[in-house]
This record gives C-alpha cells, sequence and structure tokens, in this order.
C-alpha cells in the first residue's frame, strides 16, 4: 500500500453539492475500489481577496489514502467523479501527491501558507507543482481550482489546519446533552484525541457533555475534538472557536 | 425592501457590505430574522453555532473585515 494525498477544490456553485462532499465521495470511492483507506477530509481556508472568485467561502478539502492503486488509477477514478459531480459553472481541480515520494515537504507547506494570505496565480501553482512533482490537474471552467488544490496538500502537511469534513453525530441533540468518557468518543467516532482549546489532552476517563453541532478539526498532526471548559464541564467547542481552524 | 434590514449594510464601491464586520453574532443572527431570502450555506462552511446568521448565508462572501451580500444586491437591482 501506498500514501497519498488528495485535494480539490472550486467544483461548486450555489446551491450544488459542495466540494467537501465530493471529496468524501471521492475518498470513500477509491477505499472501495482498492481495499485502501480513506481518511477524514478536512477542508482548508484560503485566502479572501477581491481578485480571487469563489463561491460564498474559498476553500479546499484533502483527504489522505492508503491504497495499492497507481498514481493514474487513482487520478482517472478521482478525475471522473469530479468532472460528473462538479457544477456546470465550476473550475474545478486536484492535487495528488505521492507522499513517499521525494518531495519538499518544506516548500509545499510554505505554498499552502502563502495561499492563506495572499493571491496565487495559476500557472505560479503549475510550476511549482511541476517543480515539485506533483500531479497537479484542472477539469473545466477556468480550472482556476488547481491553485487551491495544491495548496490544501500543504496546508493538510502542517497538521495544524483545517476543520474535519462533517458533524460528528453520537446520539446528541440541539438541546439535549449527552455525557460521554474521551475513551468512548474516540472509540465511537474514530478521532485521535480530545483536546482542550489550549491543546492539552484530555484523560480517557475524563467525562465530556456533548451537545447540539459536534465538529472536529486537525491538529497536531490528528483527528481532534476540541472541548471548553464551562462550569467545571468539559463542553465541545462551538463553531465560533472552530473558525480559526 | 425591508428598511431595518436596509440599514444594517453600507453601499460601498458597487457591494452591500455589512456595517457590524466580523465576529458580531448578536447582530448577524438579528439580520438574518430580518431577511426572507436567507439560505443556509453547506454545514462545513457555518461558523455561527445558531443557523439563521448572516454568517452561514449561502449569499455571504466574505470581505477582509465584513462580508457582502450578493442576494441583496440581487434582490436591489430588481426593485430599482
Amino acid at each position: 500500500m501506498k500514501n497519498w494525498l488528495i485535494c480539490i477544490d472550486d467544483t461548486d456553485d450555489i446551491g450544488t453539492k459542495g466540494t467537501g462532499e465530493i471529496a468524501e465521495e471521492i475518498a470513500h470511492l477509491l477505499a472501495q475500489n482498492s481495499g485502501g483507506k480513506a481518511s477524514f477530509v478536512t477542508r482548508h481556508q484560503l485566502f479572501v481577496h477581491p481578485d480571487i472568485p469563489y463561491t460564498s467561502h474559498n476553500s479546499a478539502m484533502c483527504f489522505a489514502l492508503q491504497s495499492p492503486l497507481s498514481q493514474a488509477e487513482i487520478h482517472r477514478l478521482a478525475v471522473a467523479h469530479l468532472v460528473a459531480e462538479s457544477a456546470p459553472k465550476a473550475d474545478p481541480g486536484i492535487a495528488i501527491l505521492d507522499v513517499d515520494s521525494d518531495y519538499d515537504v518544506n516548500a509545499l507547506i510554505d505554498f499552502g501558507l502563502r495561499a492563506k494570505r495572499e493571491v496565487i496565480t495559476k500557472a505560479a501553482a503549475y510550476q511549482f507543482a511541476e517543480q515539485l512533482q506533483i500531479q497537479l490537474t484542472e477539469h473545466g471552467g477556468t480550472g482556476l481550482g488547481v491553485i487551491g488544490a495544491l495548496a490544501g496538500l500543504g496546508l493538510r502537511l502542517t497538521g495544524n489546519d483545517g476543520r474535519v469534513k462533517g458533524q460528528i453525530k453520537l446520539g446528541q441533540l440541539e438541546e439535549v446533552s449527552l455525557e460521554l468518557t474521551v475513551a468512548d468518543i474516540l472509540e465511537q467516532t474514530g478521532l485521535d484525541a480530545v483536546m482542550s482549546t489550549d491543546k492539552t489532552p484530555l484523560a480517557a476517563d475524563e467525562r465530556v457533555l456533548l451537545k447540539g453541532k459536534v465538529k472536529a478539526v486537525y491538529l497536531e498532526h490528528q483527528f481532534v475534538l476540541l472541548v471548553s471548559r464551562d462550569g467545571g464541564q468539559w463542553r465541545n467547542a462551538g463553531k465560533q472557536v472552530l473558525q480559526s481552524y | 425592501m425591508n428598511q431595518e434590514l436596509l440599514r444594517q449594510f453600507e453601499y460601498e464601491s458597487e457591494r452591500w457590505i455589512f456595517r457590524a464586520g466580523l465576529q458580531q453574532y448578536p447582530e448577524a443572527r438579528r439580520t438574518a430574522q430580518l431577511c426572507s431570502r436567507f439560505v443556509p450555506d453547506d454545514e462545513d462552511e457555518q461558523i455561527d453555532d445558531e443557523v439563521r446568521s448572516c454568517y452561514n448565508c449561502q449569499y455571504r462572501r466574505w470581505v477582509v473585515t465584513s462580508f457582502e451580500c450578493v442576494m441583496f444586491k440581487s434582490a436591489l437591482l430588481l426593485v430599482y
């Protein structure tokens, strides 16, 4: 099995299927087709600037894949789904990284961080991908999604960027709390850790009160449920806290 | 167009910008209550725990210090 990192961007339009959902579908498709394993999908916020066109946000979606498939097979399957599911007005791009290859990880991380604070051109993204030998392709429209797709790889590699796509549903409701131990949460969700907002891991026997929408983040190279202390009780952090991820 | 809703935005360079800016959750929620065109964005793009909030609307476009309402712009173009 080889290790891959795959990132897509700019696949949606108002009212169409989101980029995160398409990424999740591609992850499942690739895992199922090869007996491989796909990670959670993470969402990475990119630069918001008048010169950058985007739908309602500007974010890329990334996942890791362990698979025996060749890069050509991964690309073929992923692109077929990307093209089929992207909005007609979208500008989709996809980047595929062979994680086991000898690439310059620091340069890729730097590219990702730059894309959070400055406008990067499509030409610059292609040039950089070629330099690092990362497969980067566009599939419709202006193809500007290649910039975010490449940047998303770098941001995921930082190990400290992004929210995990989707919600964690363990039976808690909007108005009804559910109390679980950290051990239970990790076992039932597949997450790696429960941490306080100052990044301190909670012990397995600590109890956490879950309520409403529960979301995880990518922190210290782990999928983490963030919690905050409220009245002597650990509670899942709200969206406002997660906004910076 | 609801005048109270209109007052929450400032017209700048052909864009309707939310006056309250970023991280002003009560104002964003109150403004969304005034708006009949609110549509929640994809859940992964929502940032306010209260769903009905301009910060969660698929018609908001983030700018550096606030957001632009693009539905507001098209609605006003239709009216005037």
